[in-house]
């Protein structure tokens, strides 16, 4: 089976993400700051561009005055990771018999 | 680019990276059992004291367990912010003890309204609550003490004389307090 692989996702920053948020409810700026080891702004980037392609939800909201970023992961993001994960295995597999 | 296996790499070691965390929860075990032991006790020993007045014991078995409640809200909603995410599994077992909390609020309002004694009703939607809870997280001591409590009960409706300060002292330590220090030092937790 020959897929084409999901170009959102090959950013390993976005794939951090996705893979964090696939075994979670929900979870905060900062803990996906800390896991995908990278800038606030990058951070941002990434999550916007997500975001637009509606693979995940972000909710902002204000805690002691602080602003505070909430995300989770969408259905279509769900899918999306399961198909990149599914096509990312047969492509190793494919070389392997090689 | 990543290679293929550099993908599954950071796939696995994220998706690792993100545990389940169950102390908090053998936290909350502990601090209602307790709580709850306490309040008998008391109960038991000052009997005069607490039911002074026809509403005192009311009182007493709704304010205290009410403030427990804010208190446990709040302790849970701090670990929330310091842990950064919530599991599908927290998730489940915060709607299943929040539902827990609003039944057992109804079933005081409702004794409250019949007089009678809410005891049986509380330790059975308890005993189901920690049966639930066990289960879902797979823990045995949990699932074992909820049955215990659950057999505490049935045993009450046969036994209405019993003292029921006692059986909730040992039912809740069995039911709640030995499941919840189990868990606190399980290897779950590790």
């Amino acid at each position: 089976m020959n897929r084409s692989i999901d170009k959102l996702l090959l950013n390993p920053i976005r794939l951090k993400i996705i893979s964090t948020l696939i075994g979670v409810s929900e979870c905060d700026f900062n803990y996906l700051k800390k896991i995908t080891e990278s800038t606030q702004g990058n951070l941002s980037i990434q999550l916007k561009k997500l975001k637009e392609h509606d693979y995940i939800n972000i909710e902002k909201k204000f805690e002691n005055n602080y602003p505070k970023t909430i995300c989770s992961i969408t259905k279509k993001g769900k899918l999306k990771f399961e198909e990149f994960f599914e096509t990312i295995l047969t492509y190793r597999n494919n070389t392997s018999k090689h | 680019m990543k290679t293929k296996e550099e993908q599954i790499e950071i796939i696995s070691s994220v998706i690792n990276s993100t545990k389940e965390n169950l102390k908090p929860l053998s936290v909350n075990f502990i601090f209602w059992g307790i709580l709850i032991v306490i309040m008998s006790f008391i109960h038991f020993s000052f009997p005069q004291f607490i039911q002074y007045t026809k509403y005192s014991s009311l009182l007493f078995w709704t304010i205290l367990p009410t403030l427990g409640m804010i208190y446990t809200v709040v302790y849970n909603i701090k670990i929330r912010k310091v842990v950064g995410y919530e599991t599908y599994l927290n998730r489940v077992i915060k709607i299943i003890w929040g539902i827990f909390n609003i039944s057992w609020l109804v079933i005081i309002v409702m004794s409250l309204n019949g007089g009678n004694n809410p005891v049986p009703e509380i330790l059975f939607l308890l005993s189901t609550t920690l049966i639930t809870t066990g289960i879902i997280i797979k823990f045995k001591p949990i699932v074992i003490g909820g049955t215990l409590l659950m057999l505490f009960t049935v045993y009450i409706n046969f036994n209405p004389n019993i003292n029921f300060f006692m059986v909730n002292i040992i039912g809740v330590s069995l039911g709640m307090l030995v499941p919840g220090i189990s868990l606190y030092f399980s290897k779950v937790n590790e």
